[in-house]
């Protein structure tokens, strides 16, 4: 299997102050191997070290300790032609302030080596892509927050990049922004087949987005997997509220397959199983085999927050 | 060179070429670089050399440096813009996530330097014929083109150097934009000899290339130089000074992504 990233032993402090030095670590020996055209996310709580993680990828920090490959290759032999082949988008993007729109676009193109015909196109391309051709002689100091994002992904396209880092591309936006900005991400990992890392605090737009993904928290990766293996692995599971009227034994469910927990009263019950698509139809069949009449049933799928918060706490 | 490297340097050259050309546009500050501080610089001066009635020769002595440092500080200030415009507007980390190099910023903001310091080097040439009767093109072409190319080479000196004390110690270093070249105002002979500075400080102005290319034009003005081959000094300095600085920048850089100042600089 080929990696698009390849970081071992990553460590980063910060250190700050001149005379009272105050260190901080931000990584704390970071490991993460991501495939080629896959699609990860990076999450964990403020301070975790994602961004750390994203600029060190980004050839914009130097990591104390540990490799990182990117696209096969080594940011100490080969930074420009990795910096060629890679992009980076943020939230709370900033771009410089005089320039327009296309006027910034044309100006990181250029910066990427595009020239002529080809940078003019891509540009326009940029810009149709992201609905902003009618922004395009705006200036950046004068766009909208959910517009500035837009450029900032529009700019992290400019080269076509084989690996593409996302820090919060969605952050400050209002919704409907940041579906129209999901989707473009979307589209592009399905069309290109460009590999993704985002962060994100979004745990929805992780879930909706991202094959796998990372929890980092203290400088460290505390877990990686499927949203849904990582939901099984923490025995989160999904609940299942049940009322019901008639004599029933519902403590005779715990002999059912995949049920965490059990909470029972006379006319309702609790039910934690390990995955609700395949238990409910188990226990529906349960209740009509005892013959007991269902008032109201209500399900609690878990989520990657409740991941989320499972490793944050 | 294989035509499509040459093809990539030059797109990526032209990029800081491109920006600082749209941001001298789009701000007034810098028209008022070009016209109002040169030129209030200029006349003050000139003025102040009509009224202390000076001979011809020590009015020239004056307005050549005056002429000099304005231009040299105005393209300076585009060297080290290549670098404060995008600390200014936060977005550092855009720029140096590229595959670009130190000398595509150097290069390609250079030239919008030598552009408007070009211009203000015209304007105050004419202004100077036209309002004070003198005449600096009396030295002939060649030595007017290698000391204004020495000029510009100063320039870009100065801003590069300006460029690393931002990227060692962040925005707080963007003030030597504006007084490093007061500095040389004061160490190179541009109002004075350099003979009349006291030897220690004279020291220092032997180590800035910008004293030697003053001495070579004001030859031609009856001023013998304190210094010999001072025109391959000033050269040779400022060559050797800029390779220095382009790999003092390439270290500060890396400096910067290590501290996390490359970082903060977009933040």
């Amino acid at each position: 299997m080929n990696f698009a990233i390849e970081a071992k032993g990553l460590q980063k402090t910060f250190v700050s102050g001149w005379l009272r030095k105050r260190k901080k670590e931000a990584l704390r020996g970071v490991d993460l191997s991501v495939p080629e055209g896959a699609f990860w996310g990076l999450l964990g709580p403020n301070g975790a070290g994602k961004t750390t993680l994203l600029s060190i990828l980004s050839n914009l920090l130097i990591p104390e300790q540990g490799e990182v490959r990117v696209l096969g290759k080594d940011f100490r032999k080969n930074a420009m032609e990795i910096c060629r082949r890679i992009n980076v988008s943020s939230g709370h993007a900033n771009f410089l302030w005089s320039l327009n729109v296309r006027e910034n676009l044309e100006y990181y193109a250029m910066l990427y080596g595009l020239s002529g015909k080809t940078r003019q196109k891509r540009v326009e391309d940029l810009l149709d892509l992201f609905g902003l051709s009618d922004f395009a002689r705006v200036r950046f100091d004068e766009l909208s927050t959910g517009t500035k994002q837009k450029l900032s992904l529009a700019k992290s396209l400019v080269n076509d990049p084989a690996l593409l880092l996302l820090d919060e591309p969605t952050v400050g936006l209002d919704p409907d922004v940041a579906h129209r900005i999901r989707e473009a991400i979307q589209r592009l990992h399905r069309e290109k087949g460009t590999t993704i890392l985002m962060t994100t605090h979004n745990m929805k737009e992780a879930e909706a987005l991202c094959e796998q993904v990372a929890f980092i928290k203290d400088g460290r990766i505390k877990a990686l997997g499927k949203p849904k293996d990582l939901k099984s692995e923490l025995r989160l599971g999904d609940t299942i509220v049940i009322a019901f009227s008639g004599p029933l034994h519902a403590e005779s469910l715990q002999g059912l397959k995949g049920i965490y927990a059990l909470q029972t009263s006379d006319s309702s019950c609790r039910i934690l199983v390990d995955d609700l698509h395949e238990r409910l139809p188990q226990i529906l069949d349960f209740f009509i085999r005892e013959k007991t009449f269902i008032h109201d049933l209500r399900i609690q799928e878990s989520d990657l927050e409740d991941v989320f918060m499972a490793f944050t706490r | 060179m294989s035509s499509w490297l040459l093809q990539d340097e030059l797109t990526k050259t032209r990029a800081f070429v491109f920006k600082n050309w749209i941001m001298t546009k789009r701000n007034v500050f810098t028209l008022f670089e070009i016209l109002f501080w040169p030129f209030v610089a200029f006349l003050s001066v000139g003025f102040l050399t009509e009224f202390a009635a000076l001979q011809p020769e020590m009015k020239a002595f004056i307005l050549i440096g005056v002429i000099a440092m304005s231009a040299v500080q105005v393209c300076q200030l585009d060297v080290a813009y290549a670098l404060l415009y995008d600390v200014w507007s936060k977005a550092v980390k855009h720029g140096f996530a590229a595959p670009v190099g130190i000398r595509h910023l150097l290069l390609g903001s250079l030239v919008v330097g030598i552009l408007r310091g070009g211009s203000v080097f015209l304007l105050l040439v004419a202004a100077s014929y036209v309002l004070f009767g003198f005449d600096f093109t009396l030295p002939g072409p060649l030595p007017m083109a290698l000391f204004v190319l020495g000029l510009f080479l100063s320039a870009a000196m100065v801003g590069v150097f300006v460029c690393i004390l931002v990227l060692m110690f962040g925005n707080r270093a963007e003030v030597a934009a504006w007084s490093l070249v007061s500095l040389m105002l004061l160490l190179c002979g541009v109002y004075y000899p350099v003979s009349v500075l006291p030897a220690w400080v004279r020291v220092l102005a032997e180590i800035i290339p910008l004293t030697y290319f003053l001495e070579y034009f004001r030859l031609f003005y009856g001023f013998p130089p304190i210094f010999s081959h001072v025109l391959l000094k000033g050269y040779v300095m400022v060559i050797v000074y800029l390779v220095i600085e382009v790999y003092a920048m390439k270290a500060a850089l890396h400096r910067a992504k290590r501290t996390g100042l490359l970082l903060k600089l977009s933040e």
